[in-house]
């Protein structure tokens, strides 16, 4: 009986509460872990941090980047009053909604068409990419200069040379989103292009064959056999670019200001205007916050409709 | 034991890379200077480096640290917040209310009187530096609002001829002017140059980067409004949409709907020297401290521009923008940096000193802008010091290099037309007037100036004015 209870003296300790199973935790993975750490430093550092700060800035009052005191949705309020804020809200689901026409259409044909491109494939994909390494900055001060309303800018002279324009289509509150996005789509589309056709290079090359057997055409192959077979990755495409256009923020900042009359202004710019030039943090963070509950809640709907999809 | 010598090796390039990062700290008084010039400008630094050099022989205690810094207001909550104001910067005279509230820069009022300065400020500079008492800045110099023209195309269009000597003749056998005073003659001007000139506007209208706004408070002063913030039983209350201003942005309304202005709706102060250097636009409303800009950076001849007073829009309110340049402290710097900084300026020439440190100064100033092929022209001071200024305009008359009666109109005038900006969040007001001038240019056809206007009135009143004490 001893002998017994001796043995089971012996064995492990089997941890019960959270601190002794958080240690063994720690301790079983240490080497992951100590590769880890700064990595979870920074990312602490740069991202949690100011996320939480940014949440708790949005209810106080905020001098210098310091809590003054507690206001609670004061600032929320400000910002619902400001008609800027309603504009913006509404430019940046047109932003969305153009850069799901333009955007993320385009560079799914492109990548379509550079598939099955067979000369020069590997021009055409540097030509695509080119855009993607000029710097953004440089990228929307020239577009802007093209695109100026000036008799002499590129585009009035080009359409004069067909008795047409002038054209102003930065000062013009219909065409300034398109036309951003347009800009947008020519930088970024390239690096679209090359995911896609990284995607399309993976689908087995016997469904082809198969489908020709079938006696399908093109459109028909591309819309049974291609569209399905890179579906996960459109998805992830599409999720992304809905993403990163609500962050639209030095395009419109560059070539329009926000204007005219706001008609351009996104909800980053507004953020960024609120805390640099308005001197309103509280407000800046109460943007900041409704722009993450924005695309956080974009994000749930999008996985839960796919999984729908799936089932 | 390996594993602990690498730890220790880490530990130590860590802090050797540490060591490498800190200057070794001499014990003298640090000026960091936020005007000093930029690396694209060597002229000027060689310049400044010597008059560094002058001040730290005859104040061994001072060291005086380049910074250059260009003011803006995005930029210098992040500087400011963060500690990082250089001791001695510039900005805008309508700045300092905004500065103080948030604690960017401090009072000098003790150190400037003990140099016997206070009193030396001009009055008006001394009364937008001044919050409850205490001076908060010392004023570089002012600039006035006036109106650019280009006087080749005003040839071309046969509004002007030109004297025996080449020169062009302003003035009509009476004296009258023969430039713009109305702004009904800058819009019939306008509508000649965009008819008989191939691809130029008549004027440039600005937009953006609350540089919109600022011209646009100028043009409805000239078109009969007193003030744009008013005190109505002792609250200040927002007057964006009186008539004067509405009469104004239906100016603006007509020209771009006619096309007589330089098309875009977000133009800002950067654009006026490019569009005007390169001939594109005829006129621009610019502040006579920036007349060099087309010349230095477009290559514009700098005999071929004049810069007359601002149009009256009324017949009778004739009004030019007054502001200008000051010199503000950071709120971190001691009393010690703020003297240091102080004398400083003498070395720089732009106190309201004449010994022959200062002239010396000044001189060298004027020497290095025309090497530059900078156009030099009579400015606007600071000082009212009857020995500084003898001194200052002898040496400006001495140095001016272009046709002084293309300017001598403005600057016969500026004193009596100059109208101070608005007391309370200039620059917020500035930025909403844009919005209103970007509403009527975005469709000027159908635009409306007054709910324009009345919409940022609104705006103005409620999240800034409300909140003047």
């Amino acid at each position: 009986m001893n002998k017994y209870k001796a043995a089971i003296a012996d064995l492990p300790k089997i941890p019960t509460t959270f601190g002794q199973k958080f240690k063994r935790f720690i301790k079983r993975n240490w080497g992951g872990w100590a590769i880890m750490l700064p990595s979870l430093v920074l990312f602490a550092f740069f991202i949690w941090v100011p996320l939480i700060e940014n949440i708790s800035y949005s209810f106080f009052e905020i001098k210098r980047f310091e809590r003054q005191s507690f206001v609670g949705f004061e600032n929320y309020s400000r910002v619902f009053q400001d008609p800027a804020f309603g504009k913006a809200v509404l430019n940046t689901f047109l932003y969305a909604f153009w850069s799901i026409v333009i955007g993320f259409l385009l560079p799914l044909f492109l990548g379509l068409l550079l598939s099955e491109t067979v000369h020069f494939k590997g021009f055409f994909r540097l030509g695509m990419y080119i855009p993607n390494i000029i710097s953004g900055i440089a990228v929307v001060l020239m577009w802007s200069n093209i695109l100026s309303g000036s008799s002499g800018s590129m585009i009035n002279g080009f359409l004069s040379l067909f008795g047409a324009g002038p054209v102003t289509v930065l000062s013009n509150s219909k065409w300034v989103i398109p036309v951003i996005v347009l800009v947008m789509t020519w930088r970024g589309a390239g690096g679209t292009v090359l995911i896609y056709l990284s995607a399309l290079q993976t689908v087995d090359s016997t469904l082809y064959e198969v489908a020709k057997l079938d006696g399908a055409g093109v459109f028909s192959r591309i819309k049974n056999v291609t569209l399905p077979s890179i579906r996960p990755t459109i998805r992830l495409l599409f999720l992304l670019q809905i993403i990163s256009v609500f962050q639209v923020f030095y395009e419109p900042m560059v070539m329009t200001a926000g204007g005219p009359d706001n008609a351009s202004i996104s909800l980053m710019y507004l953020c960024y205007k609120y805390t640099f030039i308005d001197r309103d943090p509280g407000a800046g963070a109460a943007v900041g916050v409704m722009l993450a509950l924005i695309i956080g809640a974009l994000s749930i709907l999008y996985f839960a409709l796919s999984r729908r999809t799936k089932q | 034991m390996k594993r602990k010598l690498l730890c220790i090796a880490i530990v130590l390039a860590i802090a050797a890379a540490l060591l490498c990062a800190c200057q070794p700290d001499n014990g003298k008084i640090k000026i960091t200077v936020g005007f000093w010039p930029d690396n694209s400008q060597k002229s000027d630094i060689a310049m400044y480096e010597e008059w560094k050099a002058a001040f730290e022989a005859d104040y061994p205690q001072y060291e005086i640290v380049a910074e250059p810094y260009q003011y803006s207001p995005e930029t210098v909550a992040a500087k400011g917040n963060t500690g990082n104001l250089p001791t001695i910067f510039q900005t805008y005279f309508t700045e300092p209310a905004m500065l103080i509230e948030e604690g960017y820069i401090r009072d000098i009022t003790e150190q400037v009187e003990e140099l016997g300065w206070l009193d030396k400020i001009d009055d008006s500079m001394r009364a937008q530096l001044t919050v409850d008492g205490k001076l908060y800045g010392i004023p570089r110099d002012g600039y006035g609002m006036g109106l650019f023209i280009n006087l080749e195309m005003l040839y071309s269009l046969g509004e002007i001829d030109k004297k025996p000597d080449g020169t062009y003749n302003l003035y009509d056998e009476q004296g009258k002017p023969l430039y713009p005073t109305t702004f009904q003659d800058i819009t019939e001007l306008s509508r000649k140059a965009v008819d008989q000139l191939s691809n130029t506007y008549g004027i440039l209208i600005l937009s953006a980067n609350k540089q919109g706004g600022w011209q646009l408070a100028n043009m409805g002063w000239n078109f009969g409004t007193d003030a744009l913030e008013v005190q109505k039983n002792g609250k200040w209350t927002a007057n964006l949409a009186d008539d004067g201003m509405v009469q104004a942005l239906t100016w603006i309304k007509e020209l771009a709907n006619e096309g007589l202005c330089y098309p875009g709706a977000s133009l800002n102060y950067n654009d006026w020297p490019a569009k005007v250097g390169s001939s594109e636009v005829m006129m621009a409303f610019v502040g006579n401290d920036a007349l060099a800009s087309p010349i230095t950076s477009y290559n514009f001849p700098k005999d071929d521009f004049a810069f007359v007073p601002m149009p009256t829009g009324d017949g009778v309110s004739r009004h030019a923008l007054f502001g200008g340049t000051p010199y503000v402290f950071a709120d971190n710097a001691s009393d010690e940096q703020v003297e240091g900084a102080l004398r400083f300026l003498k070395y720089i020439g732009r106190s309201p000193e004449t010994d022959d440190i200062a002239v010396a100064a000044m001189r060298k100033g004027f020497e290095v802008a025309r090497q530059k092929g900078m156009p030099i022209l009579p400015t606007i001071k600071a000082w009212k010091n009857e020995d500084y200024l003898t001194i200052a305009n002898e040496m400006e008359t001495s140095y001016i290099n272009v046709n002084y009666e293309y300017f001598k109109d403005f600057f016969d005038t500026i004193y009596e037309m100059r109208h101070d900006e608005e007391p309370y969040y200039c620059q917020d007001l500035y930025g909403l007037l844009d919005n209103a001038i970007q509403n009527v240019l975005k469709d000027p056809a159908i635009s409306n100036p007054l709910t324009a206007l009345q919409t940022q009135n609104s705006q103005f009143q409620q999240r800034f004015l409300d909140k003047v004490k």
